[in-house]
Parts: C-alpha cells; structure tokens; sequence
C-alpha cells in the first residue's frame, strides 16, 4: 500500500535533492559555524549542511521578521510623497526543528491578530518551510517536551524525519507537493515506511521526557502566584541586560521604529529594528520616567511574556522549549533552573 | 544659505578618527556635496582661522595651552562635534590618570621633565560645551554619518544606551564567550554595529559604559569563564579612565 | 528581494497639514491638523494619533479637540525630545504625518446620562480638553459637571482662553490650584487632589475622567474612593512608551494589556491589581 501524504527519501539522494531544490528557489539551512554554533545561511549544496544541529544562533524569525525592515519610504523634496513599502523574497528553509516551527506558528498568530501587520504577513506568505526532526535532544537547555513542540504539529510545507537510511517525508501542503515533484529523487512511502516511523516515534517516548516536574496545564497558575516571588530577586543580580535573551528568542518580536533621512535631508525611510524588554530604555519615556527600572522587573516581564500573557491572548504558551535564552545567557540564567525554582518556592508549594 | 563651514582639529590623539574621514571612500563625496571643509589637516594645508558652522574635534586636553586653543575654536563654532573616543571619554589618553603625573612626566621627559608642563587627560566636554559626540576608537563612520545629519537637521543625536551584545546577536556573530575569551560587549554602548567582533575581534570597550552596569553579575561572569578581572579591569581602564572626572563632578 | 507598496499597511500615514500653531506657554504649543483631501480623523475623546515628523520619527500625542468638529483636529505638544522639539519648529503649512486614532478613549456612551468630575493634571488636560469640548457641545446629554485643574504654575497653564470662558459657565462648575504660586497668581495652592473633598458631587452617578503625570494617580484615587466613587467608575489614562500603536512592538505593554490598544483609558476596576499600573 502506498501512501500520498508520505514520501521517502534515500540518503544517497540527499545531496542531489538539495543541489536541485537550490537550483529552483533560494534555499537556506542550518551551517555549522565553529564552537557549537550554528546559523540558518544559504546553501547550494548538501555538504554545507549540518543535519544534525543544535538551535541556530538567530531562530528562523530573522526571515520572518528581518533584524531591520523598511515600513515607509517618504520624500519631501516635491510636496510630501509617502508610502508604506515591504521588501521580500520567496525562500525555502530547509531543516526547521519542531520547536523553531512552532515559534513560527506563535509569531503568525501575533502578525495575523488585527490590526494585521502585512510586512511580516508577506514574508510569511512566501517562505516554505521543510522540517526535519530531532532523534535526540539537542543538549541539556532544551524543554520541548514539556512545552509539547518535540514532535510535528502542522506549520510545515514538507517535514523530514531520519529513519537511518532514508528520510520519510510527511507532506503536508501543495508547495510541498511541488518540491517534491520539481526535484525528482524522491519514491513513494510504503506501508513498511510508516511502520517504521511509527515504531520509530515510539522510542522517541523514551528518549523525551517531561523536564521539569510540572503538568504544562499549571503553568499558567504558578505564574499568576510568583508575581512576587523572591526568584525575580535572584535573577536581578545575575542578569547583565545584553538582551541575547530576547534575540535569540523564536517567539520575542518587540521592535523599535526608527527614522533615517539621507544626507541632503530630503528623502528617508522608516524602519523597524528589533527591540528588547531586558533594555533599560525600553520603557522610559520623555521626562525621565521608566516603568521597567530594574532587570529584575525587566527578567519577570519576559518569562511572564513567555509563560502568562500570551495565554489570555492566544491561549498558548510562547515558549518553545528551544533552549536558546539558557544557551546564549552569559550570566547562566538558565529556563529549566528559573521554572524548578518557581515550582519548588513557596509561592509554587501551594499548587 | 551657503553649505555649513566645517572644520577639523586635532589634540591628543593618534589622527587615526580623522583618517577614518579620509578612507570613508564614496560617502565622503556626498558629504562634500554638502558640506564645506575649511580646515583639516591631514588632508589639506590651508588654515581657516574665522567662523565655523561646525567644528569636529578630535583628540582629548592634556595640556594648559589645548586649553586655551579649544576655548578659541569653541567661540568661534556654531556647533561643536567630539569625534572619536579620545575627545569624548578620553579614550586611551585617560590611562595617565592612573600615574601620579610628574612620575609621568620625569618618564617620559627625563630630569627635565618640569619644563614640559601637563595636566590630567580630559574628554572635550570635561572643558567646553560639546554639542554631539561621535564616539568610537576610532569612530565607526555610519555613526558619524548619522550625527552629521542630526548636525545639520538640528535634531539631538544620542548614543544606544544599551550593550553591544544587541548588535552582536542581531549580526548572528559567534559569542567570543563561546570561544572561551572574554569580551567587553556586554557592559559598552552599542552604535557600532558590534564592528570588531564582526571582523574576529573583541569588544575593546571603546564606546565607553552602558549605563548602570551589573558590576556583579559582570565579575561573576569572568570568574565562570576563568577571565582574570585585573585583564578586563585594564580594558575598562584603557578607553574610560576619564569617567572618574564626571563620576567626581556629580 | 522584491519591493512593493503596501495599500492598507498598519504602518501607513495620512498626510495632514499644519493649519494654524499657537503657542501656548513656553514649553507647549497647539496645533491645528487638517487631513489631506477633507478625509475626517473620526476620533473619540480620550484617544491618540501617531504623528510623523519626517527624518525626526514618530510618536503618540493625544487628540486635544472635539470630535463634533470634523474639518480638522488639535494638537497640544509639550517639547520634550527630538520628535516634540522638531514639531515644535515646524511653521504653518508644513506637512506632518497622521496614524490613527488608536487605543480606547472614554467610554461616551457609559457616561452619558451621568454627572462627570474632571480632573486633570498639567499636560493631562490635552487629552481631556477633547472630553470637555465634547460634552460642551453636547451639554444637555450630561449631568452636572466638576472640572479641577492643577498644575505647576500660573505660567504653564494650559488653554488660558478657554478657561475663562469655563469659568464664566454656570453650567459647569471650574477650580484651578498650582503648586507654585507666583506673584500673579490669587487662586489656592497646593496638588489638585487637595480640591476632592471639596467639591460637591453624588458619587453614585459620577463618573471621574483623571488624567495627570504617573504620580497624581494613587493620592487622587486614594480621594476619590473615599468619596465613595465606584472603582469602576473612576477612568484614568495611562501613559506609556509606544512606537507601533498596533498592539505588536511590546513598548506599551502593562503586563498582559497593550496600552496602545487596550487603553490609554482604562477604568480603575479593570487595572487595580495590575503591580505594573501604576
Ligand atoms: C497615549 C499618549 C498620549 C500622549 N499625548 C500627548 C499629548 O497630547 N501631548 C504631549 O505633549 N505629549 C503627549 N504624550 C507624550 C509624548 O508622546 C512624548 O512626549 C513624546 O513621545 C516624546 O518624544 P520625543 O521624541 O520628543 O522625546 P525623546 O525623549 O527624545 O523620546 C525618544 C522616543 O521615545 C519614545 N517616547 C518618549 N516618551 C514617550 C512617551 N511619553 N510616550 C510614548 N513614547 C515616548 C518616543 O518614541 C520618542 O520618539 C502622549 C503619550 C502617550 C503614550
Ligand atoms: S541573556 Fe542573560 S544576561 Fe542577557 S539579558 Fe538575557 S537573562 Fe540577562
Ligand atoms: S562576542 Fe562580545 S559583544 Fe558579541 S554577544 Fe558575545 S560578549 Fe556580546
Ligand atoms: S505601542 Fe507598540 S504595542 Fe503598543
């Protein structure tokens, strides 16, 4: 028995679908830039890859929501001309882990909500994504089995999983379906594919597992109880306010808009910059005033970004499970160890 | 009106800022097409001498008679630009004030040394109002751009008060911490487009501090990673020893 | 990269045109913005627009004028920063750039029927001169009418002009306090909050509209209630850093509330347990 939502790809293929594929559209994928970092960049060959890699520096929302982004190109030297602009290109990402996905998912739902942001709408419109998924945890940061983002949920074009020899290939779109036809290279799923990515998915249960003592349905209610938790407290001495946290992020977008003229001051832009909560000036206003003095205030606003707020606005979590804020924090301030210390304070005993 | 009369002077300081200008390649013509430079030495040998739209100044006041000669082009100047870290914080020239400064001097000038007169390193504005700063060792020249707008827009410029990590993650760069060195960019002030580590470099720290620092949590950090602090301590002091100045002023 | 003009982006200005500028008092002056092509800016009282100044940027300022009057529209800005100090050199005639309105103002439809106690707070009465214009222009919808005016000095009051005309109504009943005295001034000094138990109002079917600088907030609340205004009664507006009004750039963000959108006013009810309110 065959199956049309599944393909499969041989490994020895690999190198020429990804040759074909970079031929037809731009393509991005993870690259191995030296001491365990890694960065989605362009490819045009399969050797360039790194299958088997830890989240990237910068999630893939860089190609959703670029650093810098024109909004408006304005002109005065004739009368006022203005106009709102956005700059795009169609990409296809291949490698996106399930947790990155998911990110792309959380931001989707934050452009989409009105009123509508047609610049992030745009690029989205045009970026196919290919996934692939992970065997085996990443490294001891990650938490995406709590955050439930360790296996495919939608949000992909084409997703990938490794079953040793070849890759089993879930389509899951018409785009999806077109690069898998434009590239040639890939066969039909038989019934003895499936059962082995069934059988592969079950020892996956093994091998991911809960990594904090915390049903994910609590969470939310120990955040509404640790508002004053003395947990912030600690964090205040050890965060240094470099805002890696926050780029790194795949589901921060806060921004800042700025305005840039030329040099004989007759024509600029506006553009959009990314932005971060664990910056000082990020909530003064003119006269002096802050209404986020301290990194402590600063630290509690980003977790209750990622572990309250949202779940009245989207009904989810805004966390991944990615790990990248643990990896990239030079203070050491660590997810998994902030959420076992809000779990284990007083405030969290009351569960 | 005609173009702004603009204008380059140099102090204490190794000219590299100025030279900057000078290798600025195809910007700089724009900047010509809209500006007039009536003086700068190390690219023409006219002197100007009269009034000033704008003058640039680079370098810090180590000696009575900069004094003197900067309060002159003060008077003479609409607006006053400090360029580069050296006129702004002090920059490296500030490292004297770690010395007792006639050890200094008798090091430098010999027995003798009582006819050399000194005076602790200033930053510009430590001695005339300073109406924009270009900060940087030497200055990064998209920043200057942008001050020369703000200059002729009459619109405040101001430096990001926030670290150079910000940019450094945003040019998805490899943290030096990563790579097991210590770096400044946690603790200086972005504006640079984190330049150095892009190029493979650390953050030296010549942007000066952002405010506010976490001192602690900074030494926790180079304590964590095996960074001796006397190493960053002599980092901080090479470009921000003139801080004190400020810090005693307050 | 492909570029392309966005119709409807959230992002897009209307171009409006300086009408009129009046200065105020040193630091504040009142513009007078009409839209290009006649277009309405169709506000309530209470919200704000994002206003461009090209090459400056871009910032919130509240709508100062009735929506009764749809020609065009006031402006009250205090020079404070880039953005304001440029605006402020700007001439008649010039061009600016016009988002908007965004965030909810004062509920108009609640609180007709009812009396109203005003309080405002220095520039706080920007806003709130929208709210008053409005209801002078609809005086018979409204009950009885409090207005309380503080601020600084007798030199930095705001619509001097107008107030005289408020004083002069004995339709609405007007008190003003700075906190410094100068010599010109004969009226009572002191903090606004000082004339709430004064006045003479049944809490039970006042509504307060208190707009002021953060720290007016709590001691004015602390007043009020004890005036037994209900809490859900009471309207106050917040101020916050904003940059998209679009309820996405997070700068506004009041715990899980965007002030861009879900404000700047907000009943007292609604955001009292809210640590990062006030
Ligand atoms: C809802 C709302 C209504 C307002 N109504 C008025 C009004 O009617 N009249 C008036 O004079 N002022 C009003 N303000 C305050 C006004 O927006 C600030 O004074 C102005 O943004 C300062 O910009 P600046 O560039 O001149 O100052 P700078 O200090 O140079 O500020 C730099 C940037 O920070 C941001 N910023 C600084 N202060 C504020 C602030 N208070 N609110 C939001 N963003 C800020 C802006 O993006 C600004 O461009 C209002 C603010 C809000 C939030
Ligand atoms: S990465 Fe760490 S040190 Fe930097 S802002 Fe985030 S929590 Fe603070
Ligand atoms: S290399 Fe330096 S500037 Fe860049 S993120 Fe690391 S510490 Fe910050
Ligand atoms: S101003 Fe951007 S979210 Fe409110």
């Amino acid at each position: 028995m065959q199956d049309k939502q599944y393909a499969i790809l041989w490994k020895e293929n690999f190198n020429n679908f990804i040759s074909s594929l970079s031929k037809l559209h731009k393509l991005a994928a993870p690259v191995f830039k030296g001491y365990n970092n890694y960065a989605f960049e362009n490819v045009r060959s399969g050797q360039e890859i790194a299958l088997k890699y830890i989240p990237t520096i910068l999630p893939p929302k860089k190609f959703f929501m670029p650093v810098h982004e024109t909004l408006l190109e304005y002109d005065f030297s004739r009368g006022l001309k203005a106009d709102a602009v956005t700059e795009y290109e169609e990409i296809i990402l291949f490698g996106v882990h399930t947790c990155d996905i998911a990110g792309i998912q959380c931001l989707n739902m934050v452009f989409s909500e009105h009123p509508q942001d047609q610049n992030y709408l745009i690029h989205s419109q045009n970026i196919k994504i290919i996934g692939l998924e992970c065997n085996e945890y990443c490294d001891e940061f990650a938490n995406c089995h709590l955050m439930n983002t360790h296996l495919p949920d939608g949000g992909y074009d084409i997703f990938f999983t490794d079953l040793g020899d070849y890759f089993i290939v879930h389509i899951n779109t018409q785009a999806g379906e077109d690069i898998i036809k434009d590239t040639g290279f890939f066969m039909s799923a038989q019934s003895s594919h499936l059962n082995e990515l069934a059988s592969y998915r079950e020892k996956k249960q093994a091998i991911f597992k809960n990594e904090l003592p915390v049903e994910l349905d609590l969470i939310h209610d120990l955040f509404d109880r640790s508002f004053e938790s003395r947990i912030w407290d600690d964090l205040d001495e050890r965060c240094l306010a470099c805002g890696n946290c926050t780029n790194v992020c795949p589901t921060c977008y806060c921004f800042d808009i700025r305005d840039e003229i030329n040099l004989h001051l007759t024509a600029g832009k506006r553009y959009r910059v990314w932005d971060s909560c664990q910056l000082g000036p990020f909530a003064k206003v003119a006269g002096g005033k802050n209404f986020r003095t301290t990194r402590k205030v600063r630290q509690r606003h980003r977790y209750y970004r990622k572990f309250r707020y949202p779940m009245d606005r989207f009904s989810r979590y805004f966390c991944t499970g990615c790990g990248r804020c643990s990896r990239s924090c030079m203070a050491g301030i660590r997810l998994k160890e902030t959420l076992k210390s809000l779990i284990g304070s007083k405030e969290g005993a009351k569960a | 009106m005609g173009k702004p009369k603009v204008a380059f002077f140099d102090f204490a300081c190794c000219e590299g800022c100025q030279l900057q200008v000078a290798n600025m390649g195809e910007i700089l013509l724009d900047i010509l097409d809209i500006v007039d430079v009536v003086e700068f030495r190390e690219v023409m040998s006219e002197k100007w001498g009269g009034e000033l739209d704008i003058a640039i100044i680079e370098g810090s006041i180590t000696d009575e008679h900069s004094v003197e000669r900067i309060k002159e082009i003060r008077k003479r100047s609409g607006i006053l630009i400090a360029y580069g870290s050296c006129a702004t914080i002090g920059g490296v020239n500030g490292m004297k004030n770690n010395f007792d400064l006639d050890e200094i001097r008798e090091y430098v000038y010999g027995s003798d040394f009582h006819f050399f007169p000194t005076k602790k390193t200033m930053a510009v504005h430590q001695v005339v109002k300073v109406d924009y700063s270009v900060i940087g060792c030497p200055v990064y020249i998209p920043e200057f751009v942008e001050v020369l707008k703000a200059v002729l827009q009459d619109i405040p410029y101001s430096v990001p008060d926030y670290a150079v990590c910000v940019e450094c993650k945003q040019n998805e760069n490899v943290c030096m911490y990563d790579k097991g060195v210590g770096c400044l960019g946690p603790v200086t002030r972005a504006g640079c487009n984190s330049w150095c580590v892009n190029n493979g470099n650390i953050c030296y720290g010549c942007r000066g501090i952002v405010s506010g620092p976490n001192e602690k949590g900074a030494h926790d950090i180079l304590s964590k990673y095996n960074i001796p602090l006397d190493l960053i301590k002599n980092k901080i002091n090479m470009y921000n020893k003139c801080r004190e100045i400020d810090q005693n002023a307050q | 990269m492909e570029k392309i003009i966005l119709k409807d982006s959230a992002y897009s200005i209307k171009k409006g045109t300086i009408l009129g500028i009046k200065q105020m008092t040193e630091s504040e002056k009142l513009f007078e913005i009409a839209l290009e092509g006649g277009k309405r800016l169709d506000h309530e009282p209470g919200q704000f627009v994002m206003v461009s100044v090209f090459g400056a940027g871009e910032i919130p300022i509240s709508v100062s004028s009735s929506p009764a009057n749809n020609d065009s529209f006031d402006l009250c800005v205090r020079a404070a920063g880039k953005v304001t100090n440029t605006l402020h050199k700007l001439k008649a005639g010039d061009m600016i750039g016009i988002r908007g309105p965004f965030g909810k103002g004062f509920p108009i439809g609640i609180l007709k029927g009812n009396d109203l106690l005003i309080i405002a707070c220095g520039l706080g009465l920007a806003p709130l001169r929208s709210l008053i214009r409005f209801v002078f222009d609809k005086r018979q919808d409204f009950g009885k009418i409090h207005i309380l005016y503080g601020c600084r000095n007798s030199a930095n009051m705001l619509f001097l002009d107008e107030i005289k005309e408020w004083r002069k109504r004995n339709d609405v009943y007007f008190e003003s306090i700075v906190d410094q005295a100068t010599p010109d001034w004969a009226g009572k000094v002191g903090l606004v909050t000082t004339l709430i138990p004064g006045i003479q109002i049944d809490p039970d079917r006042t509504f307060v509209a208190l707009v002021g600088p953060p720290a007016v907030y709590k001691p004015a609340i602390k007043e009020l209630l004890s005036r037994n205004v209900p809490e859900r009664q009471i309207l106050i507006s917040l101020e916050r850093h904003m940059k998209c009004g679009v309820g996405k750039c997070g700068h506004c963000q009041i715990q899980h509330l965007y002030c861009c959108q879900d404000g700047p006013v907000f009943n007292y009810e609604a955001i009292k347990h809210l640590k990062e309110a006030f």
